[in-house]
């Protein structure tokens, strides 16, 4: 391979697609996630990192890409370590923010400053424990590289009052894209700003008009409160359902379209990437999911998770220039698994 | 002697190589078109079943092998117990079914006893001082918002404060508390305990009243309150439900994080209206030792419960109080 067809657009050549295929079944899938939960519960919580791991190898075994599963390896005894540590901060911070509300500046400061080495040690650790055909992935950044990007560019998105936001995310995306790595060979990434900042307005135009529809249908239903006190609470949570709807498309259509244009705009060594998510689609995805799991008490959940993965699988494509073998990294060490948690336990948003 | 058909990759490059596996004398064969190894059987490692998932044989030396036929590589490797009793369960529906049933008994226990029982062993290991910046801004802020200055005369409040003060000796654990006196124009008749012991009483209450006794008997259930530590309870506990919650859901995409929410919501309240019972019992035993007619406690609250504003009617699942009429019926029995 060369530098001109890493960085190259299309190649000429006739390319070969292939699609990823999801091979499980949630029944079989809801066997494994109960019995987990069951002996999570028993074990006070202790049995979860093992849950975690097994759950995430039956995900990843079930995948296919071209013929092979994917595999995952992290050790559950990491994940245990990191997420006692989590827990602990998280207990720390709800009580002493609830009993010293000033405190929540210095956690929020503490945090800001530690996000680059929570993200990079969290997306390291779950590259170098996913391999596909024997090879692992790996994150190879540097923390140093992150710091610009995450400390000083919500800063900007501060300055700006959101302004900088979408293009804070496009950088983001890029970022964590392109220092994503299948053995030796690295992925390349260079997402346009404008459509971007295209996406984020008209997701703000959907937030817009469809508020502007719940809030007349609020008027519409709230005489019935008034008529019948006993379904009062129910006039006083549809507004509330309306305005989650358009929250859920909007979010749904800024993942749809940004994850789309991420794909698409990602290059690799004689590899391109095509992306396919539809919004509407992925947004009846979500609420369906929602009712099914309040209404099943969260029974639902690993049929949820089944069904949105196959989704996403089915709207993902790899096109291949040519046959490429791929190398492994020499030395790749395993990373703690404590970024990974606390990042999941605040709500860190990874995600590419 | 048996073959199995698999996939060799050998660590350093993504070619796979199909190849059969041979297994004899506690030896592993490995052929295929361009590959030709063997290693002893006992430095080989196999990862543990789960479901159909591939089974992967990792050799020394970094390659590693891949296989889908489960059942020939379950016959030739024996898994720790723990292990194959695990996948065991998840492959029966039927134990699928029990584990449904366990799971809902285990969240039943877990949150009706052991979280609250929990909290509160918590609770009594943090000093009551801990919540004095939140007792404080708690109060400031709804002396801004809702409360003015009591218009009691001096002294009617040291009159009432003396009693309750009498009233809190007679208890054998009694905690340390504040009386405020507020008027409260938009709340109404009320009376609230707030973090660090402070117990605010609005002169719409004394007003309400028909008897110092019907005053004394919503003082003491807010003693119970404090006593209780209610509000650390509160933190503790809510923090631990959303990790539970967070447990079960978090496994799905952010956007359903309303999912998450509602059963926290259901959850909080079931543990606000506990707490409630709770400082009713403990109100029931002082009125008792202090020779007050519970009744009076039924026929205050029954009155607040008649003037106060009417919000929107929630379901009782959503309530942060149990129903007036059971509290009511509760203190006419006692």
């Amino acid at each position: 391979m060369t530098a001109s067809t890493l960085a190259g657009p299309a190649p000429a050549s006739p390319e070969r697609e292939v699609r990823p295929e999801f091979r499980g079944s949630a029944a079989e899938y809801f066997r494994v996630w109960i019995v987990n939960l069951l002996f999570t519960l028993l074990t006070l919580g202790i049995y979860s990192a093992w849950a975690k791991v097994r759950k995430k190898r039956y995900l990843y075994g079930n995948t296919r890409l071209d013929g092979d599963s994917f595999n995952y390896f992290a050790s559950a005894r990491a994940i245990l370590k990191g997420r006692i540590l989590a827990v602990i901060v998280f207990f720390a911070y709800a009580i002493v923010t609830e009993l010293v509300p000033v405190s929540v500046w210095a956690f929020l400061g503490v945090g800001l400053l530690l996000l680059p080495v929570i993200l990079v040690r969290a997306l390291r650790f779950n590259a170098r424990n996913s391999a596909w055909r024997g090879l692992r992935f790996d994150f190879p950044a540097r923390v140093r590289e992150a710091l610009p990007l995450y400390l000083g560019m919500p800063l900007l998105v501060v300055i700006t009052f959101g302004l900088a936001y979408p293009w804070f995310m496009a950088r983001h995306k890029q970022y964590v894209i392109s220092h994503h790595a299948f053995g030796t060979t690295p992925l390349g990434c260079s997402m346009p700003v404008g459509k971007v900042y295209g996406i984020y307005f008209r997701a703000g135009l959907i937030i817009l008009g469809m508020s502007v529809v719940a809030v007349l249908g609020a008027m519409v239903v709230s005489p019935v409160a008034v008529l019948l006190p006993q379904a009062g609470w129910l006039a006083f949570l549809l507004p509330v359902l309306a305005v989650y709807i358009a929250y859920a498309f909007a979010y749904a259509y800024v993942q749809a379209r940004l994850t789309n244009l991420a794909w698409n705009s990602t290059y690799g060594a004689g590899v391109r990437f095509a992306s396919t998510l539809g919004a509407i689609d992925l947004a009846g995805l979500y609420i369906s999911n929602l009712l099914a799991i309040v209404f099943t008490l969260g029974l639902a959940v690993p049929w949820a998770v089944v069904r949105t993965l196959r989704y996403r699988l089915e709207n993902f494509a790899m096109l291949l220039a040519e046959e490429a073998v791929h190398e492994a990294a020499p030395g790749l060490v395993n990373v703690g698994a404590t970024g990974q948690e606390l990042g999941e336990i605040f709500n860190v948003d990874f995600g590419v | 002697m048996s073959a199995i058909p698999a996939l060799y990759f050998d660590g350093r490059r993504s070619q796979r190589h199909p190849v059969t596996l041979l297994l004899a004398g506690g030896r592993i064969k490995i052929v295929g078109r361009d590959v030709d190894a063997g290693f002893e059987a006992r430095r080989v490692r196999v990862s543990t079943r789960i479901a159909n998932t591939p089974r992967w044989i990792f050799l020394p030396g970094g390659a590693a092998c891949v296989s889908d036929d489960n059942d020939a590589i379950d016959r030739v490797v024996r898994e720790r117990r723990v292990q194959r009793a695990i996948h065991r369960l998840e492959a029966r529906p039927a134990f699928a079914a029990v584990a449904v049933l366990l799971v809902a008994a285990l969240f039943w226990a877990i949150v009706d006893f052991g979280l609250p029982y929990a909290a509160a062993r918590v609770a009594e290991h943090i000093p009551l001082e801990a919540e004095v910046v939140l007792g404080t801004e708690a109060l400031e802020g709804m002396d801004q918002f809702g409360l003015a200055p009591s218009r009691l005369p001096q002294e009617r409040q040291e009159e009432l404060a003396a009693k309750l003060e009498a009233l809190a000796a007679l208890a054998p654990d009694a905690p340390a508390y504040r009386i405020e006196f507020r008027s409260a124009p938009v709340i109404g008749a009320n009376a609230f305990a707030l973090p660090s012991g402070i117990i605010v009483l609005t002169d719409e209450l004394v007003g309400l009243a028909q008897a110092d006794d019907e005053v004394l008997a919503v003082l003491a259930h807010e003693l119970g309150h404090v006593r209780h530590r209610h509000v650390m309870r509160r933190l503790l506990e809510g923090s631990a439900v959303a990790l539970l919650v967070a447990g079960v859901t978090g496994d799905v995409a952010a956007a359903t994080s309303l999912a998450a929410a509602a059963p926290t919501l259901v959850l909080q309240s079931k543990f606000s209206r506990d707490n409630e019972r709770e400082a009713d019992a403990y109100a029931f035993d002082l009125m008792r030792r202090a020779g007050i007619e519970p009744g009076n406690f039924g026929a205050i609250l029954a009155r607040m419960e008649g003037q106060a504003p009417r919000g929107p009617m929630l379901p009782n699942f959503l309530s942060s109080h149990p129903a007036t009429e059971e509290r009511k019926a509760l203190s006419e029995a006692k």
